[in-house]
């Protein structure tokens, strides 16, 4: 491997990388040795034109731009020198020729590597008397894209990112020289599943997405990491979060499974977390036969009222599991120990499936099915068919995927179940045979862990405090335990959902080292999963 | 029908006079294809190179580069196809001599092509033709239609187990497609815009294969090479400059036209002596040497001798050979106007420095022309002019500096006249 010395810090790097790449690598760029760029991506391929990476090599007479340099044994790499730090005001003043001065009301102030890097590398004062070219500001690219054509420093990564993610290739250079302008192809639209993303590699605020623009100022939002639950991808995501309200999810990057990327799908899926179907009160069935709204206790009451006279009606396994593929594994393990409380028969995992890509997209419609088998829960259909020819008489369900997996008429399936306890986000057509409905949280608001389609173990903590009185499926079965009066279940310490992951770790074989705290932010395999894999192809060579 | 320019010839441009050997029996009469066979049947093709090294031919299409040198730079051994692209996009505003080889030599060029391909294993010539010379590129397939007859082209060339194809293309008009690898671009039906580097064509050119893109000149000389040796060739021109080259003088003299002269040749010969000097009443200004990317130079330097070595003495090059002479009532500013609109217009828009640079050097001299020009404006330009120098994927941005450069090094006066009275005061000067 060759050696490199970057400002004085020897670094043992992979031949054939780009200094860029293995400063990247390094995990230095921008991060203890500050390369500024605008065009270079790490999943995208090399452009080499806006110049602004340019650094200093002993033995070489011009400056090099850091993105195609390769690497060499014995290389010296100067990034802060006089020549470099000129080099960078050049393409900085250069770059801000043209650029309106409208940061006030753009969206991407705040966030801008434009604004970045012209206070940290720029000049202070403007020597241009000319006037700024004048181009559209609101093109209209598509159903999720507005473009700015004035802000566009034409870093083209957006070009890029069509032709080699996606592969779909909507955008273009048109014209040249000043006149330059990225559009799409004429009577061709920027609509593709990973179309937003452009937004986030976009640099200015060039690239807006009509979700979110104008909808806050980002230096409100806190960036709380986080999992996408759109699907069994578990791309990781910041949850951009303010007054106890997710504004947005944007990528955060994970080279072993999303790399930098979401689904627009995945993206959007933020917008369940404050849906109005949202269950948002515990619903008894009483003496009459509607739903009433209870206080929890009441509701663990009831709920444990119905389990136990059905219990002592027909006997251990009588009552059956059905565990949700979008609760954490702290939640599905807390079922398994209530279950196993009650003696129950049968448990099982419905999972939607769902269209699928080779680049993101999972067939598999939840965060967590690889979590629930991993926790020995088998697909729900014997389970669904035991409760249809009426062998189940209890039933405790964790969500209401079960409907549409095996495509359920709610209302007579489950009509003959003398007790339905259902603990659950949304609302469903299980209200229509649930006697007990107790609101779960989301994985924005709760703190455990899940299991993508590679096996691997992500962490998701509370990014907002529901409204309502919704409570971690795990803490609702805690207290129901307790209420049971199950062995191993007191509800008076309170509900942690750590210490039943560390649990959890030292139970399950596959878990092990697995906890909420050992896994980290980048998430780790299963114990005895395969390696996991990402999910992305390598950027395509050259456009 | 002849040259009808004024012309000075020599090995070159030796029989342009003569219709009839711009058809391949004229030129085989004249001796013609001799040489080529002379290489495919006599000499291997590193014996080629090695000829063409020490006979120190720098390519003619502006960059002077050793061309044996850039042969050698082919991979051997590869089992890539291999390509030669012959650079006849002529893009340079001042430059018409490749026009001229490909109009009235069409198979010197060509046999100098086949030289080539078999010194560097190439199985394939693109040649590129500027999209406007619509009669050279006529002229040139009409070549190498006569070729293919004769066996010089396609499979087992004059018999030998050799093989060799030439594709025209022809250009669809931008001066940056006669940069090699925006002509590449081009070439494969994309976006002329030049490639960054590394991979140099040599390992990623054309479609993708080891490529060695040459002028049209530069192959122009090779058979005159092959046939007379290395020591022949460096008896014209200067040791470090050997051979002739095509001048095309444009402007204000009385003969505009072509001049094939010995490399190292003064400027004021080809001005003064050949070209005939100013126009009656008149005197040179300034005078660009090479192509419009090149610096000026004022009348004071009319001795420099038109060699790189020389010229670069005084921080200007050789570049193409188009002579551009501007007389006394010349306005600089203008020039620059000119000249900067034109780099402005025909920037790819790649790179930050190139795309935002030409456009700020080309508002910052119309304004000054226009006569709001502040002191300060002399030294944004220069300044300007150094960030975009040398800092970009090709040498673009280069070109487009550097004429503002030499306008300022040499006549800053015309600039000052101009913030100083608020106006232009060069009335009789060309118009806008």
């Amino acid at each position: 491997m060759p050696k490199i010395t970057v400002d004085g810090r020897e670094l043992e790097v992979a031949a054939g990388r780009t200094l860029l790449q293995a400063l990247d690598d390094a995990g230095l760029l921008m991060n203890g040795v500050d390369v500024p760029h605008y065009c270079w991506h790490p999943k995208l391929s090399i452009d080499g034109s806006c110049r602004l990476c340019q650094v200093e090599i002993e033995g070489q007479p011009k400056l090099q731009i850091a993105c195609n340099t390769i690497v060499a044994d014995g290389m010296v790499v100067h990034t802060t020198t006089p020549r470099v730090q000129t080099a960078r005001e050049g393409v900085m003043e250069l770059l801000l020729v043209n650029h309106p001065l409208d940061c006030p009301i753009c969206d991407q102030a705040g966030e801008c590597k434009l604004q970045d890097y012209a206070f940290e590398y720029g000049v202070t004062e403007s020597r241009t008397r000319e006037p700024r070219r004048a181009l559209k500001k609101r093109v209209d690219l598509g159903p999720t894209i507005v473009f700015d054509q004035e802000r566009c420093i034409l870093c083209r990564r957006c070009v890029r990112f069509c032709r080699e993610i996606p592969g779909s290739g909507e955008l273009t250079v048109q014209n040249r020289g000043d006149r330059s302008v990225i559009e799409t192809f004429p009577g061709e639209a920027l609509d593709n599943p990973y179309s937003m993303n452009v937004a986030d590699i976009c640099p200015v605020g060039a690239l807006t997405t009509k979700d979110f623009r104008f909808k806050i100022r980002v230096w409100f939002l806190e960036d709380v990491p986080g999992i996408c639950t759109g699907c069994a991808r578990g791309c990781n995501i910041h949850l951009g979060v303010a007054n106890n309200k997710v504004y947005r999810y944007v990528p955060r990057r994970n080279d072993a499974v999303n790399e930098t990327w979401i689904c627009d799908a995945g993206r959007m899926s933020y917008q369940r977390i404050g849906a109005p179907d949202r269950l948002e009160q515990p619903l008894v069935r009483g003496a009459l036969p509607v739903l009433e709204v209870a206080s929890g206790e009441a509701a663990i009451a009831a709920a444990a009222a119905k389990l136990s006279q059905t219990l002592a009606r027909h006997g251990a396994g009588s009552i059956a599991g059905l565990a949700s593929p979008h609760a954490t594994n702290e939640d599905l393990f807390q079922l398994r120990r209530v279950l196993g409380g009650l003696g129950a028969g049968l448990a099982g995992v419905a999972v939607v499936r769902g269209e699928s890509d080779a680049i993101l997209v999972h067939a598999e419609k939840a965060a967590n099915a690889a979590g629930a088998r991993a926790l020995g829960y088998p697909d729900a259909a014997p389970l669904v068919e035991a409760i249809r020819a009426g062998r189940v008489k209890g039933l405790i369900a964790l969500g209401h995927d079960v409907l549409d997996a095996a495509q359920l008429d709610a209302a007579a399936a489950f009509a003959g179940l003398e007790a339905l306890v259902v603990l659950d986000s949304h609302r469903s057509e299980l209200e229509r045979a649930a006697h007990v409905l107790l609101p779960a949280r989301v994985a924005a608001e709760k703190r455990g862990t899940l299991v993508n389609c590679d096996g691997r173990v992500q962490r998701v903590v509370p990014a907002v405090e529901p409204a309502f009185d919704a409570r971690d499926e795990g803490e609702w079965l805690q207290q129901l335990g307790a209420r049971l009066g199950l062995a191993g279940f007191s509800d008076a310490a309170g509900y942690d959902a750590r210490a039943v992951s560390r649990e959890l770790a030292k139970s399950v074989a596959a878990f092990v080292g697995c906890d909420y705290d050992a896994v980290g932010l980048a998430g780790k395999p299963l114990a005895d999963a395969a390696p996991a894999q990402a999910g992305v192809p390598a950027p395509g060579a050259r456009a | 029908m002849g040259l009808k320019v004024p012309f000075v010839t020599s090995y070159l441009s030796e029989h342009f006079a003569d219709d009839s050997t711009v058809g391949i029996e004229g030129y085989e009469r004249r001796g013609g294809y001799a040489a080529a066979r002379k290489a495919l049947t006599q000499m291997t093709p590193e014996a080629v190179i090695e000829l063409v090294k020490s006979s120190g031919l720098q390519g003619r299409g502006g960059a002077g580069f050793l061309a044996g040198l850039k042969w050698s730079f082919m991979p051997k051994g590869s089992d890539k196809p291999k390509y030669l692209v012959c650079n006849a996009d002529e893009s340079e505003p001042g430059s018409f001599k490749d026009r001229i080889l490909l109009e009235r030599g069409p198979h010197q060029m060509l046999e100098g092509i086949l030289i080539a391909a078999w010194a560097t294993g190439a199985e394939k010539t693109f040649v590129y033709v500027r999209g406007e010379y619509a009669f050279p590129a006529d002229v040139l397939e009409r070549a190498v239609g006569e070729a293919r007859a004769k066996g010089y082209l396609g499979p087992k060339v004059m018999g030998t187990a050799f093989s060799h194809e030439i594709v025209v293309a022809r250009g669809a008009g931008a001066y940056i497609c006669g940069e090699e690898t925006g002509l590449l671009e081009s070439l494969e039906g994309k976006k002329g815009q030049p490639r960054k580097k590394p991979p140099f064509p040599a390992q990623y050119g054309a479609f993708g294969q080891p490529t060695t893109v040459n002028n049209v000149e530069t192959f122009s000389h090779v058979p005159h090479i092959v046939k007379n040796g290395a020591e022949w060739f460096r008896g014209f021109g200067t040791e470090k400059s050997p051979g002739t080259t095509i001048f095309g003088v444009s402007g204000q003299v009385r003969k505009p036209g072509l001049y094939e002269l010995p490399l190292g040749t003064p400027l004021e010969e080809i001005v003064m002596r050949h070209a005939g000097g100013p126009l009656p009443g008149r005197a040179v200004k300034g005078v660009i040497p090479g192509g419009m990317s090149m610096p000026i130079l004022p009348a004071s330097q009319l001795d420099t001798r038109m060699a790189n070595e020389f010229l670069r003495e005084r921080k200007s090059m050789l570049g193409t050979g188009g002579i551009m002479v501007m007389d006394d009532t010349t306005c600089m500013v203008r020039v620059a106007c000119v000249i900067t609109y034109f780099f402005r217009d025909e920037s790819c828009g790649q790179c930050t420095q190139c795309r935002e640079g030409t456009g700020w050097l080309h508002k910052i001299v119309s304004r000054i022309e226009r006569g709001a020009g502040q002191q300060a404006d002399l030294d944004v330009l220069l300044d300007v002019a150094a960030k975009m120098e040398g800092s970009t994927i090709c040498a673009f941005a280069d070109a487009a500096a550097w004429p503002v450069q030499g306008l300022l090094r040499h006549f800053r006066s015309d600039f000052e006249a101009h913030l100083r009275e608020q106006k232009c005061p060069f009335p009789e000067s060309f118009e806008l």
